[in-house]
């Protein structure tokens, strides 16, 4: 646990609102090494949702540099954004996001597809994610038959379907129970202590008390960023 | 990418906008088959019709088709024209005396020695041609046989009206069935061919014609034989192959015409249908797209995939509206038949071009959502909730 799999630098990102200028993230910068899982905290506008989608691809910084695994992900050109999310990056999100149409095993199989990996590949890598998070015999059910612990199991398998650097993981516990929000962190500690890096954005301090590194953020920038000891 | 089972899987998960859209162009395609079925029928029937008269010129009165009749001597005179290599006349009535002759068929008065020049490659399904000394013996098309239900040896009433000062004169006679030619998509699926002779006499015309037919020798000019016959014969006027097909082209550009419109017509309320469905469900997907591209989609796989369902559609529609309207065609032509008559004709170049239209109406509808689909954010999959 020494590498920095991801790197960010002076990141900043400024939106108008109107004529006034928001400053959404005011040079950010922080390393997180391989299998770290840390969590992203802090009041609601504080920039981390902001931060996540700038790590995830989805939004472009004003100013300031992402690396994965060294690679300066920010200057990459629109048409290798796809290629980088697929490799690089795995989103876990709030709402789950599972396609309603597609069965657990096949909500697994797309995100493969899009990788352009072979059929046979991609049938034995995903029943592999789907068993490993306990849905052996959920695969064949649609989201609608799924429970909420059970839709974002099968989201992390998901994420973690062509195996990218690090796993975004956007308030993942965010419309779950309790119960259901424990064995979630406990998988997403297991998936980390297995190897994954895990960065997760989360309100709830259950949550970041069970990872192993909290950053606050408040007003666009890092307010604090503590080691937990377990 | 082969991601044909999820194009099949989104067109049948959403049964009823599928099938609306599917409806939409399926009737369409309908209204192609249709009227391209009528256009078909009319392209064969005039080409059938110009192969037949494709080493004939037409020889009518100066006052046109309708404006009156020849005389047997222009015959002769016709033949002795340098470069005619026969020359034969020709009655041409309505069969229905009521009728304005522009429909139903024709009582046609022909030399039975003619026959063979006339009638070319066209075969008789049963019985034989007519034969000199032939009296009241007729030879029909397919198209009166059926009309009538003749076979061979049965009788067919034919009526021929003589008008007298102020009163008319009708006479009936039962004319004998030797012959019955096959279906040829042309003129003579409406004829009753009887002898040249006996229709002058029942029809008391005794020294008029309708056409003469002249048929140049091997290797004249029938564009210059033609003016030839009209300095050499009096008060004629003729018609060349040429100017046959010109006239016969111009006709049929018309019916292309109408043809073309209907399927325009039916390109922009199939397209604007399928284009509405691909739009609902482009943005009731927003959420499933800006996801697909979070997980790493690149924009071509995302366009594949709409524009592969409403290409799938197009495909469905197509088939679909060239079954339903081959199946229209179908009846329609049995029900015209028992009244003498058919308008349509399905051909394989029609149902190409339908299923070739559907699918490129299914497609190139799909364009603008599959474009809109494909260029969405990522961010919105997020915010979609």
């Amino acid at each position: 646990m020494d590498e920095p799999v991801l790197r960010v630098r002076n990141l900043t990102k400024t939106y108008m609102q109107g004529k006034i200028p928001v400053h959404a993230l005011n040079d950010v910068s922080f390393d997180v090494e391989k299998g770290e899982f840390l969590s992203i905290v802090g009041p609601s506008g504080s920039g981390k949702s902001t931060l996540l989608s700038m790590i995830g691809l989805l939004d472009k910084p004003t100013s300031g540099s992402v690396f994965i695994d060294d690679k300066e992900i920010t200057k990459a050109k629109e048409s290798e954004v796809p290629k980088l999310r697929r490799e690089k990056i795995g989103f876990v999100f709030q709402h789950f996001n599972l396609i309603p149409t597609l069965t657990a095993f096949e909500n697994v199989d797309i995100a493969m597809r899009f990788a352009r990996i072979p059929k046979n590949e991609r049938k034995k890598r995903a029943v592999e994610l789907l068993t490993h998070m306990g849905l052996a015999d959920r695969m064949k059910h649609k989201p609608s038959e799924l429970s909420g612990g059970e839709q974002q199991r099968t989201a992390i398998a998901r994420a973690l379907s062509n195996h990218p650097a690090i796993i975004l993981a956007d308030e993942p516990t965010g419309e779950v129970d309790t119960k259901t929000r424990d064995m979630i962190v406990n998988l997403l500690k297991k998936l980390s202590e297995e190897g994954h890096t895990i960065l997760v954005v989360t309100h709830d301090t259950a949550v970041a008390q069970q990872t192993g590194r909290i950053v606050t953020m408040r007003d666009g920038k890092i307010e604090s960023d503590k080691k937990v000891m377990s | 990418m082969n991601n044909f089972d999820l194009i099949l899987r989104n067109v049948t998960q959403r049964k009823v906008r599928t099938g609306l859209t599917v409806f939409g162009i399926a009737l369409g395609i309908f209204a192609i088959m249709v009227m391209g079925g009528m256009s078909e029928y009319f392209n064969r029937h005039a080409d059938r019709g110009l192969d037949l008269m494709s080493d004939k010129i037409y020889i009518v009165s100066e006052s046109g088709f309708f404006g009156g009749s020849l005389e047997d001597s222009m015959v002769s005179k016709a033949r002795h024209i340098p470069g005619v290599f026969d020359a034969y006349g020709l009655l041409y009535l309505p069969y229905d005396m009521e009728s304005l002759g522009m429909f139903g068929a024709f009582v046609v008065g022909l030399a039975p020695d003619k026959q063979e020049l006339t009638l070319k490659e066209i075969k008789l399904t049963q019985g034989r041609l007519l034969a000199r000394g032939d009296s009241y013996r007729a030879v029909v098309g397919s198209n009166v046989a059926r009309q009538y239900g003749l076979d061979v040896g049965d009788e067919l009433e034919i009526k021929s009206k003589k008008v007298q000062r102020t009163s008319t004169i009708t006479t009936a006679r039962n004319f004998t069935i030797v012959g019955a030619m096959e279906f040829t998509s042309s003129d003579f699926d409406y004829m009753i061919i009887i002898p040249l002779d006996i229709a002058k006499k029942f029809y008391d015309m005794e020294d008029k014609l309708t056409y003469i037919w002249a048929i140049p020798e091997e290797g004249v000019d029938s564009e210059d034989l033609s003016r030839r016959i009209e300095l050499g014969v009096e008060n004629v006027k003729t018609i060349s192959p040429q100017e046959l097909r010109k006239q016969s082209e111009q006709m049929l550009m018309v019916m292309n015409l109408i043809t073309i419109s209907a399927a325009v017509l039916a390109a922009i309320i199939g397209g604007l249908s399928v284009m509405n469905t691909m739009l609902m469900s482009v943005s009731e997907r927003t959420r499933e797209f800006g996801l697909m591209k979070a997980m790493g989609a690149e924009v071509r796989d995302i366009l594949l995939l709409t524009m592969g369902e409403s290409a799938l559609m197009g495909i469905l529609g197509g088939i679909i509206g060239i079954a339903g309207g081959s199946i229209f065609i179908y009846f329609m032509n049995e029900y015209l038949a028992t009244m003498g008559t058919v308008l349509f004709a399905v051909t394989y170049r029609l149902m190409a071009i339908s299923l070739l239209f559907a699918i490129f109406l299914g497609t190139m509808s799909g364009i603008f959502p599959a474009y809109r689909a494909a260029k969405m954010r990522p961010m919105e999959a997020m915010k979609y909730g």
